[in-house]
């Protein structure tokens, strides 16, 4: 296939809009249905990440790639999901600040640890020696195949989602966000619903993480900020926290617009790439949250409808 | 209608609930059998605080609660309801984005008997809610909720159904309606009732017996046929 047309900017921001898609899905679940707001997110990314890293360049596995891969991302996913376990249980009875302040504070402790524990992960001087699983020729190539990776496994995702919403487990999920009080009356233990929401939210994190690790092949310690969490939950904000596609179309609307069309196609000032353009990524994420809080809260796609997904699937 | 040869379902011994430290029922002694035993009192009295205490919402302070023999005063409020409780809160019963339909099924989630059946039951008792299944329960009128709400609580297949001032804020017709599917509850299901309400005389009409509740104690507890305005006024009063 020729893929000429792709510069490595192009692939790097469609990679970035994959993953934070990906991300958003996962946050959907928790934010839109359940109604818990984990400001967590890239803390279960970048354990995913890190745990990635550290077994991939420091182990002295007894075969080699894709296995050294597959090995260390399924581990990392697992411990993504391990740490998703002891979150969702740590705040399964607190309120909407307990989840806020929670989540955020184990967030910081994984940014934290990546830079203090600097004989496994570099620390603030970052850890290098990620590459591909692969090598089918060009840098760009490579680049190539996993951006569709990637995609794929974003697509399983958003299939995931999309299953859970015609599922038992996600009307529990939605009635959890409605009325929780309620909920414990029912005569089912909510308790194993959300601590599984956790477990796969994170390990989906975790997974999304260490992918991105070798996309990037060098972690940073500046890569497993807020930053992270903010894009997901900014994208999935403006598409509709509520609907499937919200975060698919919210990211693609934000991260889109703005690591693909405003830092490859608008003639912005070459010094400004370092220092300036973080800044106002940032920004802009945190005013176009503002916006749509205050002029659309329920985002782009609207509210949730059971009443048209029962028509549909129940042929009324 | 009452059967004193019935087992005792509820029994309530010495309990003491609140929130916070504040202590509102005082130290309750009761006992519900195969009836629908009523609770009275005005407004703060502490019939909320009673029911949600009994459906295990609110911790007890001191007492206990046993359901069909069983001390269930530590158990959580899930395997109260898997026992055979059903709760419906005064408000706030339903689930506001599911619709009418899902709500009904969330209900029945746990129980042997088949959901189908249970459901046609539900839709037998509340014709009205039939034309609405496909309604998100959040944009239901007020009646409409608390039958829904009802609903839900009977896909559990309670053997108490613990209600919450059903009636408050719905209009005449639908407050006689509902009296009358209380007593069809009890009478077609054997589902024991313990009635929380505001308005007595309707009230006394369906009950077995009644208890009056003044400030967290129980002023009387005696057959709703035998309680007199004056006692009532009484219970009231405080
Ligand atoms: N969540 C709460 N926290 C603190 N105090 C509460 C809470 N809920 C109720 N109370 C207090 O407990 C007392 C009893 O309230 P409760 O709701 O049980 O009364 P009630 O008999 O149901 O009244 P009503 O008929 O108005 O529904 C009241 O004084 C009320 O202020
Ligand atoms: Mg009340």
């Amino acid at each position: 296939m020729n893929i000429d047309w792709l510069d490595a900017f192009l692939i790097s921001g469609l990679f970035q809009v994959a993953m934070v898609t990906g991300l958003a899905l996962l946050l959907h679940l928790q934010l839109g249905l359940a109604r818990i707001a984990n400001f967590g997110v890239v803390g279960f990314w970048g354990i995913g990440m890190y745990v990635f890293g550290v077994l991939y360049v420091k182990v002295d596995w007894p075969f080699g790639d894709p296995w050294q891969f597959l090995a260390s991302a399924a581990i990392a996913t697992f411990v993504a999901g391990v740490a998703g376990l002891l979150i969702g249980w740590l705040i399964s009875d607190l309120n909407t600040d307990g989840v806020l302040v929670g989540t955020l504070g184990f967030a910081t402790a994984v940014q934290i640890l990546a830079t203090t524990e600097d004989d496994f992960t570099g620390g603030a001087l970052g850890m290098g020696g990620l590459d591909f699983p692969f090598d089918i020729g060009r840098v760009k190539d490579n680049e190539f195949l996993w951006l569709v990776i990637m995609v794929a496994v974003v697509a399983a995702i958003l299939l995931y989602v999309w299953r859970v919403h015609r599922s038992p487990y996600g009307r529990l999920l939605i009635a959890v966000g409605g009325n929780e009080p309620l909920v414990r009356s029912l005569g089912k233990s909510t308790f194993r619903a959300k601590l599984w929401l956790f477990v796969v939210g994170s390990a989906g994190m975790g997974l999304l993480g260490a992918m991105n690790g070798v996309m990037v092949h060098y972690l940073d310690v500046g890569n497993v900020g807020v930053g992270v969490t903010l894009a997901a939950m900014v994208g999935l904000v403006l598409g509709g926290t509520a609907r499937v596609w919200g975060g698919v179309v919210g990211v693609i609307l934000t991260v889109g617009l703005f690591d693909i069309v405003v830092q490859s196609y608008l003639p912005l000032p070459e010094e400004w790439y370092s220092q300036a353009i973080p800044v106002l990524r940032e920004a802009a994420f945190g005013l176009t949250l503002m916006l749509v809080l205050l002029f659309r809260p329920l985002g782009l796609l609207g509210d949730m409808r059971r009443d048209k997904l029962m028509g549909r699937i129940h042929g009324r | 209608m009452s059967d004193p040869a019935a087992p005792v379902s509820l029994q309530v011994e010495g309990l003491r609930s609140g929130y916070h430290g504040v202590t509102v029922l005082k130290g309750l002694d009761f006992a519900v059998g195969d009836e629908i035993f009523a609770v009275l009192g005005a407004n703060g009295a502490g019939k909320s605080t009673l029911l949600a205490t009994l459906a295990r919402l609110i911790p007890l302070m001191a007492g206990a609660i046993r359901f069909q023999g069983e001390d269930v005063s530590r158990l959580p409020p899930y395997e109260t309801a898997g026992r055979g409780v059903g709760y419906v809160p005064q408000e706030k019963g339903t689930f506001p984005d599911l619709t009418v339909l899902e709500n009904l099924r969330i209900g029945g989630m746990i129980g042997r008997r088949s959901r189908d059946d249970r459901m046609a039951e539900v839709f037998e008792l509340f014709p009205d809610l039939r034309a609405l299944q496909a309604q998100p329960a959040g944009t239901l009128s007020g009646g409409e909720s608390r039958m829904v709400a009802c609903g839900r609580a009977l896909m559990q297949d309670p053997k108490v159904l613990l209600l919450d001032e059903p009636t408050a804020g719905l209009s005449p017709l639908y407050v006689d309606m509902f009296f009358e599917k209380i007593r069809e509850i009890h009478e077609t299901r054997g589902v024991a009732i313990v009635l929380a309400e505001q308005n007595a005389t309707k009230t006394l009409q369906v009950a077995d017996r009644v208890m009056v509740l003044s400030l967290g104690e129980a002023f009387a507890v005696m057959d709703a046929a035998e309680l007199t305005t004056q006692q009532l006024k009484e219970g009231y009063r405080i």
